[in-house]
């Protein structure tokens, strides 16, 4: 049952192209949303399981031949399964509008559920190099869908991307080259039983400048930040939200986390080091954002900043820390997707993304107006949306961690945060409506659908707060929490 | 044995060291990819050279197989991006290519 | 050993060879004989299959690639490179082989490592039966690799961009 999480969508994937043939747009657009709700559904059945034995580790026989097909759920990779599948549906929904003027729907469903496997993969997988591989998985088809468009600044941006993240690849699998012969071995449990029985400070170090390298990239704090404004802003729009919602959070912070935490097993100056490369991600981003006038790309810049916050949170490593984070992550992830793909509409609704031409679309078409207001507050943290709880428990932990200047700067980067998505909400949807705007239409269905839901979402993660943190990321956060015991309790 | 493994690694770095100069200083896009390529035959040596210093060599050869596969695939989509970008250009000149800065 | 040391250093001189030459089709080619040498390393170190698999595949396959694109960009060797990077070439590299050679020198004692024997099975075995996983995610990258291309080639049905 695990297992479809990854050979579902590769299967579906698989299979698109043919189908496209003779279907150009019909059968891709249920047979995808047909396949992302199975996956979503799914993870939603697993709750139970989890919640019982609080680890799966599942291997698979194959034809009666004893293969290793060894895949390893615990709660926070069930919540992060969770958040790529409820997430990567609305996005498909989105698409089935939105595509109409791509063309070659049945190609970019099928990168798209690539990415999806890809991303699932590197979630279950409890072995390093298969890590790596996942982390490619998604890497290819995420070039290739930045560069759907085949317009000029697509393609451009597709490559400075690819550039940057081949070499930060190449960093991270060289440190778990490095790793492996060390230990002599791949897998995480017997890496990190292997990591704490060698004495080996120093080269554990250096990998660990290495894993920070390469996945930071990935998760584009700020030193290594420079690809994501280019390439976010020019994918399409629901590209746009796969990559800053989910992507970023996967194969950066995820892959992160997930080594450091359950198989290196974290230190004092590690966390320190952390929480300042978070900290420097949040204010910095947060700063440039403000000077810019295209939306997506505040909106990229702003990813970044909100980045910061998930790292310094995660970093921080106390329990609340790591559970805020983890909200955040997951709040961030639905807002910004729904920030995106409200970008999508306005794109699509006017033809342009400059903020200087936008004006008084608010009365014009609500929905979209309404469901951008949402998100923006959700990410800036006004309460009671999901975001101000979120971004609230993090401010707490820190200061019951007696980290006060880091509290400090966080409740400014969040008031800065507040101020740039206020200049979109004005300069993009209130006051008087343009001229060349009084004509407009509402976005189609399925784009409108796809933005109310996760509005949806945002405001009723935000009502329901206390018993989904309570059933659902404090056990995810523990688990991350336990660290390297955690992974030694797997039993692999 | 373990003299070895620093012989291979620092080989390893060396193209690692090639590749990256390369990245940063030249701007022909496909003399840049070729950078990637020299990279990447870093790592694999680095992959392979571990395994056999440390007596993983079976395990090591089937990571540089994978690698070599992912390889491919990377290469694949890196020259179609090329060959896109040449057709919309005219040129192979990355400083061409500065209209959007991080 | 001496031949092993020298192998490397042709694989490393090919290498540098590969960014230098002007020509791109002189740098593809270079690269090819990297390439090259990189398989005869691997099958001396023990791992006869990946050697293959580098002198068909990475020599062989991607090289025709290269020079498939290098074919179908004309004027691509037309991009002048700034004449500073090449004359700066050989000081950065010999800074950076002393920093490499010291580093490495003063790790030697530092890396523990666990002591291991020797393996167990047959490479076919150890492929399909220890890294199963692999193939799939193998299965994965070929296919984002086949649709990207397919992607990135199509023809556009309709221009309607903006």
């Amino acid at each position: 049952m695990v297992f479809s999480f990854i050979v579902i969508p590769l299967l579906v994937a698989a299979f698109l192209p043919l189908i496209g043939k003779f279907s150009k747009k019909l059968l891709p657009d249920v047979l995808t949303n047909a396949a992302l709700a199975y996956l979503l559904f799914n993870s939603i059945l697993l709750v139970k399981p989890i919640f019982h034995q609080g680890v799966i580790v599942q291997n698979l026989n194959w034809l009666g031949e004893k293969v290793n097909l060894q895949l390893a759920l615990d709660s926070f990779n069930l919540f992060m399964l969770f958040t790529i599948a409820l997430v990567s549906l609305c996005i498909s929904l989105f698409s089935i509008d939105y595509l109409e003027h791509y063309g070659h729907k049945s190609t970019f469903y099928a990168l798209f559920l690539v990415m999806i496997a890809g991303m699932n993969g590197l979630v279950l997988v409890p072995d390093l190099f298969s890590i790596y591989l996942f982390l490619e998985v998604a890497a290819v088809a995420s070039y290739a869908l930045v560069a759907f468009g085949l317009g000029y600044d697509e393609l451009e941006a597709s490559f400075k991307y690819l550039m940057l993240s081949v070499v930060a690849s190449a960093f991270a699998l060289l440190s778990i080259v490095i790793i492996f012969g060390m230990t002599g071995s791949l897998n995480f449990q017997a890496v990190a039983q292997g990591l704490q029985d060698l004495e080996a400070r120093l080269v554990v170090g250096v990998c660990v400048a290495f894993f920070i390298m390469g996945f930071g990239l990935k998760a584009a704090l700020v030193p290594f930040h420079a690809w994501l404004p280019d390439a976010h802003p020019s994918a399409p729009a629901p590209i746009s939200a796969m990559l800053s919602g989910l992507l970023i959070k996967v194969s950066g912070i995820y892959a992160l986390f997930r080594v450091i935490y359950s198989v290196i097993g974290i230190t004092p100056v590690l966390s320190r080091l952390l929480m300042a490369l978070g900290t420097v991600s949040m204010v910095v981003a947060a700063l440039l954002a403000l000077g810019q006038k295209d939306i997506k790309r505040m909106l990229a810049y702003s990813s970044i900043s909100q980045v910061g916050y998930i790292v310094l949170g995660l970093a921080l490593g106390t329990p609340l820390g790591i559970a805020g984070a983890l909200f955040h992550l997951f709040n961030h992830a639905v807002a910004k997707g729904l920030l995106f793909l409200n970008s999508g509409s306005i794109q699509h609704i006017t033809g342009t993304r400059n903020l200087e031409e936008l004006g008084g679309l608010g009365k014009k078409v609500p929905v979209t107006a309404g469901t951008n207001l949402v998100g923006s507050l959700s990410i800036a943290g006004v309460p009671p949306l999901a975001g101000f709880w979120s971004k609230l428990i993090i401010i707490m932990a820190l200061i019951q961690a007696r980290e006060f200047g880091y509290a400090l700067v966080a409740i400014l980067a969040s008031i800065l945060t507040l101020w740039y998505y206020l200049l979109i909400q004005r300069k993009a949807f209130f006051g008087r409506v343009a001229d060349r705007w009084l004509l407009v239409k509402e976005a189609p269905f399925w784009m409108s659908a796809a933005n109310v839901v996760l509005a949806l979402i945002c405001i009723l993660a935000g009502i329901f707060f206390s018993p989904i943190f309570k059933t659902w990321i404090s056990p995810a956060a523990e688990a991350l929490a336990r660290g390297v015991q955690q992974v030694l309790m797997w039993g692999l | 044995m373990s003299n070895l493994w620093f012989l291979y690694l620092f080989f390893a770095a060396l193209l690692i060291f090639i590749g990256i100069y390369c990245l940063l200083t030249m701007r022909n896009l496909i003399k840049l990819f070729i950078a990637v390529e020299v990279i990447s035959k870093g790592v694999s040596l680095a992959i392979v050279a571990t395994g056999a210093v440390k007596n993983n060599i079976l395990l090591a050869q089937s990571l540089a197989i994978t690698y070599i596969v992912v390889e491919v695939s990377l290469v694949a989509t890196a020259l179609a991006l090329i060959i896109n970008i040449y057709k919309k250009n005219k040129s192979l000149d990355v400083r061409l290519l500065s209209k959007l800065k991080g | 050993m001496a031949i092993q040391i020298i192998l490397l250093c042709g694989l490393v001189i090919f290498s540098g060879l590969a960014i230098l030459f002007k020509d791109l089709l002189k740098a593809a080619l270079s690269l090819a004989v990297a390439s090259l040498f990189l398989g005869i390393i691997f099958f001396r170190l023990g791992a006869p299959y990946a050697g293959v698999f580098e002198i068909s595949v990475v020599a062989g396959l991607i090289t025709v690639l290269f020079i498939l694109t290098i074919a179908l960009t004309k004027r691509g060797d037309e991009v002048t490179e700034a004449r500073l990077v090449k004359l700066a070439f050989p000081v950065f590299f010999i800074l950076f082989l002393v920093i490499d050679g010291l580093v490495m020198k003063s790790l030697l004692q530092k890396i523990p490592a666990l002591p291991s024997g020797p393996e167990a099975g047959s490479f076919g075995q150890v492929l399909w039966q220890q890294r199963t996983f692999d193939l799939v995610a193998q299965i994965g990258v070929i296919l984002a690799g086949v649709l990207a291309v397919l992607a990135l080639f199509r023809k556009k049905e309709e221009d309607k961009d903006e």
